[in-house]
Parts: structure tokens; C-alpha cells; sequence
């Protein structure tokens, strides 16, 4: 019996028209090129801020502590959807203006992963040895040239593989902003799928790309991680 | 006097670590620490550069006193070199970039100036030829070694070794007394937090016997070691001796 239904599954995958793809390739590539813009914009933005709100984490001062806990409390209590729904739909509400589709994707890949990757840079800073901070101000060096030229070098080499995770998952949230109508590739896909009744192999091929995108990224991970690494 | 600690006390919590401790040290004078672990050598001299702060009392370092809120700790602090237990060499740079980087940054020295600082030390220290080296690629007592010449570049005027040869391994400890003896007889003034009584009684001038937080008795090494007066102190000997 499951030796007939492989067969009949497998016939059935045969009927599909693989080679038409191509046709649609350029509206893919274009959807593509917003996965790719809006992942790599917004995950600088939430580079810059976890490495701001991650060491606001570890400040001695009150208020600054408190509020990188709100920020990244908030932005990580909360699902990506419901925050790119709420930036989109209803932001505009209270601040009286329209906010292009495009913007609002990118603030909330670079807000969201913002707050991930702030937990990441203080878990790196932290994990670098006290006797390494004693050490450099025992030199007579500021706690800002110590962090810069002491701590920092080595948390972020520790913060790679976490960082590379916390991009891959970036990298497909953006797929949920097509509900905001970013047009990203996911967008794309359900736009041609939906006009040329080739779902199966539209989506496969946007699957096929999302991984592409993902290993490639490994892969650079891994050989940063490498060459960091005496 | 270039060092001046008048009723230091030190709390962690409610814990008191130090109470009340006075002590003078003179330009070029080496003075030994000892006293059981827990006994507050190591916070003693952690305070005397403010690596812990104080919680009552004076340092005075070079006419200037920690705990004034005018005092730049960072300049006080290039005037006191430190050598800790665990070395705290910077895993990331090599032997030369860490004996460099506080000189560059903080002196703004040239870079050839430094370098050439830098390389003399480590032959002073008989590391001229790891200079390239990180520190992951060195023994234990080089380590402690390069920490000196590090330590050093800053060209303090008084050094302060916290343990530096209690995480070594023991046939490794020879080279970094050696390196420390030959810095008191160029006239360094040192304090030196240790539990080799042999260093103590042949380098120091003066050894303090330290325990529960308080100096129990002071001299020179002769009368620490051949005539404690106290009873913890020879209580103390007889169980390292």
C-alpha cells in the first residue's frame, strides 16, 4: 500500500510544470531584493540598538537599565505580527500620517531583533572575565577605552554563532510583512501563485530561496567565526 | 611617604572585610603581605588603587588622596602597576599589543616609541623573542611575566602584585620571583600580597602579617619570621613553615 501511494505522490509531482518557473523568476527576484533590503537595513538598525540597550542592561545607572528592560521586554513579549500589524495599521492612527509599508517593515525587523540581540551583547559582555576590565583599568585605561579596546573585541567574537541565529530568524520574519504589504518575496509568490494557479511550484521555489539566502549566511558565519579565532 | 592608608575599612554588605587598617609605605620600599586566605590581604591592596572602592578611611597615593572627588582615579592609576593572581593578559592581542596598549592610549606615545619600550622590557623580563607571541602560546610564568612588562610599560611609580605566583604551576614560580626580586633591587616600590615566605624574608623590608581584616604585627622579615610577638602570627608560621 505505501509503495502505490509513493508512486501515485510521485506521478503526481512529475504533472506539475517545473520548467514554466522560470517565467516567473524576475517577479521573484524582485521580491527577493525586499527580503534582502529589508533584512539586511533593519538588522543593522537592531545591531545598533541591541549593542545600545545591551549595555544599557549592564549600566549602573537606574534609568537606563530600566529602560532597555521595557524595550526589550515589550519587543520580545510581543509576536512580529502583532507588531508589524500595530506599526502599520494603527501607529498611523495616533501620529495622524501614513507610514510607507516599506519603512514600517524595516522598523520592525530592526526594532524586533533589536531587543534579541541586545540579551545577546550582554550575555557576550558579561561573559568576558572580570579580571579582564580590573586589568585594563588597573592600566590607568577609562572604563570606555577598556570596553573598546578590551572587552568589546572579545564579547563580539562570542556573540557570532547567537548573532547568526538571531539573523536567520530575522531573515524569515520578514515573510510575515507581506501581511503589511512589503512587497518581499513571500508577497511576490502568492501574487503569481494566486494569478497562475501554480502554487506548488511557486512556493517551492520561494522555500528554495529562503534557504539559499539562510546557508549562505551560515556559511559566512562560520568562516568569520574562524578567522576571529587564533 | 608615596603611599598612606589611614582607618581603611571595607564592607561587602554587611560583611566586613577590613577594620581599620594604617599603613605607610616609603618610595622604594618593598613590603611583603602575608596572613591566612580570608584574612584581607588581597581587598587591602585591591583598595590601595581602588579596584574595590572604599568604604571609610583614606588612601593617599603620591600626595593623592582616593577617596577626593577631585582625584582623576585613571592617572592615579598609571602611577600604580598591578599584577593579578590570573595574570588578566588580553587573550585577543599579542604579547607586544598588550604591553602596548595602554601606553599608546593612555600616554599617547608614538608607536615606535612603544615598541621599543615594549621590546626592552620583555628582554628584561627574558621574553625578548615571544614578542609576536598570544598569550594562549605561553606557559603560565611567562604569562606572569609579560603581565610585569605590561604593568611596567606605564612606567608606574609603584607596583602592586596580588598572589602572583599562587596560580602557577610550582616549578614555574622561580622565573617570576626572580623577574620581581630584580625590580625591588632597581629600587621599585612594591607591595607584594604573597604566600612565598622565602620571597618575603629575603626581598621585603617590612612584612605584614595580616588576619581577620586587621594588621596583627609588622617588622622587618627578621623579626616577623624569627621573633613574632603575637600569637597568630606564630600560630600562622608554624602552619606554612
Amino acid at each position: 500500500m505505501p509503495a502505490v501511494l509513493w508512486k501515485e505522490d510521485m506521478s503526481r509531482l512529475a504533472q506539475f510544470n517545473w520548467v514554466g518557473v522560470i517565467d516567473y523568476i524576475p517577479a521573484l527576484l524582485q521580491g527577493l531584493y525586499y527580503t534582502l533590503l529589508v533584512s539586511v537595513v533593519g538588522l543593522i538598525i537592531g545591531f545598533i540598538l541591541g549593542a545600545i540597550f545591551g549595555l544599557g542592561r549592564i549600566s549602573r545607572s537606574r534609568i537606563v537599565y530600566s529602560l532597555s528592560t521595557v524595550y526589550i521586554e515589550v519587543l520580545r513579549g510581543t509576536p512580529v505580527l502583532v507588531q508589524a500589524i500595530w506599526i502599520y495599521f494603527a501607529l498611523p492612527l495616533i501620529i495622524g500620517f501614513n507610514i510607507p509599508s516599506l519603512t514600517a517593515g524595516i522598523v520592525v525587523i530592526g526594532l524586533n531583533s533589536g531587543a534579541y540581540i541586545a540579551e545577546i551583547v550582554r550575555g557576550a559582555v558579561q561573559s568576558v572575565e572580570k579580571g579582564q576590565m580590573e586589568a585594563g583599568r588597573s592600566l590607568g585605561l577609562s572604563q570606555h577605552l577598556t570596553m573598546r579596546y578590551v572587552i568589546w573585541p572579545q564579547a563580539f567574537k562570542r556573540m557570532i554563532p547567537p548573532l547568526g541565529n538571531q539573523f536567520i530568524i530575522s531573515i524569515k520574519d520578514t515573510s510575515l510583512l507581506s501581511v503589511i504589504l512589503v512587497p518581499e518575496l513571500i508577497f511576490q509568490g502568492r501574487l503569481v501563485a494566486s494569478n497562475h494557479f501554480n502554487a506548488v511550484e511557486i512556493y517551492t521555489t520561494v522555500a528554495i530561496f529562503y534557504l539559499v539566502i539562510t546557508l549562505t549566511l551560515s556559511k559566512v558565519l562560520n568562516v568569520m567565526e574562524k578567522r576571529l579565532t587564533h | 611617604m608615596i603611599i598612606r592608608v589611614s582607618d581603611l575599612h571595607k564592607s561587602f554588605g554587611d560583611n566586613e572585610v577590613l577594620k581599620g587598617i594604617d599603613c605607610e609605605v616609603e618610595p622604594q620600599e618593598v613590603v611583603c603581605v602575608i596572613g591566612p586566605s580570608g584574612s584581607g590581604k588581597s581587598t587591602f591592596l585591591r583598595c590601595l588603587n581602588m579596584l574595590e572602592e572604599i568604604t571609610s578611611g583614606e588612601v593617599v597615593i603620591d600626595g593623592k588622596s582616593l577617596t577626593d572627588k577631585n582625584t582623576n582615579i585613571n592617572e592615579v592609576r598609571t602611577e600604580i602597576g598591578m599584577v593579578f593572581q590570573q595574570f588578566n593578559l588580553f587573550p585577543h592581542m599579542s604579547v607586544l599589543e598588550n604591553i602596548s596598549l595602554a601606553p599608546r592610549k593612555v600616554r599617547s606615545l608614538s608607536q615606535q616609541a612603544v615598541r621599543d619600550r615594549a621590546l626592552k622590557l620583555l628582554d628584561k623580563v627574558g621574553l625578548g623573542d615571544k614578542a609576536e607571541a598570544y598569550p594562549a602560546q605561553l606557559s603560565g610564568g611567562q604569562q606572569q611575566r609579560v603581565a610585569i612588562a605590561r604593568a611596567l610599560a606605564m612606567e608606574p611609580k609603584m607596583m602592586l602584585f596580588d598572589e602572583p605566583t599562587s596560580a602557577l604551576d610550582p616549578e614555574l614560580v622561580g622565573e617570576v620571583l626572580a623577574v620581581m626580586k630584580q625590580l625591588a633591587e632597581e629600587g621599585m616600590t612594591m607591595v607584594v600580597v604573597t604566600h612565598e615566605m622565602g620571597f618575603a624574608s629575603e626581598v621585603a623590608d617590612r612584612v605584614l602579617f595580616m588576619d581577620a581584616g586587621a594588621i596583627v604585627e609588622e617588622g622587618t622579615p627578621q623579626q616577623i619570621f624569627k621573633a613574632p610577638t603575637s600569637e597568630r602570627t606564630k600560630s600562622f608560621l608554624n602552619k606554612v613553615l
